[in-house]
């Protein structure tokens, strides 16, 4: 029952070296930091594919006024989903402290035109006059029916 | 003039320990690679609001509408004006059109069974012939609604 006692000198310290762990902990903060405020305000939609968009700053801050509209024809404001016939005011109430009354659309390429028409119907009796179309930047070089080589 | 990296008697290194130097970069790298392409892009529009008194109104004969119509199999056709244009030539009708005018403004009314996909082209093909104004025609309004 004797204690071995290994003789390793002087300057052997048992503390567990924290300092690597530490790092990659603070390097992980960083990362959801400023990963967690973009994963928010997504309803998943497939963007049309345009050539012509130019990047839209405020539609990405956190008070941007987003409507989406989805390939089954379900309407979004913002995450939560809602019904044409409440969209006008719940937009209303959104945009009436707001000076940019800019109303961002989202929708899918695949979607009912019509929907679009109605959720546009409805925003604009909340008084909007200025909307954008969010969409993506085509990328593959192949032009969609109907255009002839614009790349 | 050489500079002479000689290590002392207790091995003792000189060189600068560059190591978490590259990880902090290389993390700084990894995060604006995130963050780039999520900036949103889009096509601006604007909704026309009716008028306050609808009887003063009178129709501006520059007006240029542009409409697209549901065609055979789902594949749209487009009217400038009521006149019909070829889906291949569209651009070079709207580029005629929009190359010799100061009053940039397009209204486009789509047909209310399209997919959204061909309406969002002919806002990308108005975007790209230079029209900064664009105005979105919807049945209701239409109506007078």
């Amino acid at each position: 029952m004797a204690i071995v006692v290994r003789n390793e000198g002087k300057k052997v310290t048992s503390d567990i070296n924290v300092t690597p762990m530490v790092d990659v902990m603070l390097v992980l903060l960083i990362i959801f930091m400023v990963i967690t405020p973009m994963l928010d305000q997504k309803v998943n939609v497939t963007l049309a594919q345009t050539d012509s968009a130019v990047a839209m700053q405020d539609a990405s801050k956190q008070d941007a006024v987003t409507v989406a509209v989805t390939r089954d024809n379900k309407v979004y404001l913002g995450q939560d989903q809602t019904t044409l016939a409440n969209l006008g005011t719940a937009v209303a109430t959104k945009i009436q402290n707001k000076t940019d009354k800019t109303v961002y659309f989202r929708a899918d390429a695949r979607s009912h035109y019509g929907t679009v028409e109605d959720a546009i119907d409805a925003v604009r009796t909340a008084g909007v006059e200025q909307i954008a179309f969010l969409t993506d930047n085509r990328e593959s070089n192949q032009p969609p029916s109907g255009v002839a080589g614009n790349q | 003039m050489s500079m002479s990296t000689s290590s002392g008697p207790g091995g003792l290194s000189s060189d600068m320990n560059v190591t978490p130097f590259i990880d902090i970069l290389l993390v700084l790298l990894i995060i604006f690679m995130i963050i780039v392409p999520t900036t949103p892009k889009g096509l601006d529009a604007l909704v026309p609001q009716p008028p306050k008194n609808p009887q003063e109104s009178k129709p501006n004969p520059l007006t240029v509408v542009l409409q697209i119509a549901n065609g055979a199999n789902g594949i749209p056709s487009y009217k400038i004006n009521n006149e019909d244009v070829a889906t291949n030539d569209l651009r070079n009708k709207l580029n005629a059109i929009y190359s010799i005018r100061a009053e940039k403004v397009l209204f486009i009314q789509g047909d209310p069974n399209l997919t959204f996909a061909p309406v969002a082209h002919a806002f990308d093909i108005a975007h790209a012939v230079g029209v900064d104004h664009i105005g979105v025609i919807t049945p209701k309004m239409q109506q007078g609604q």
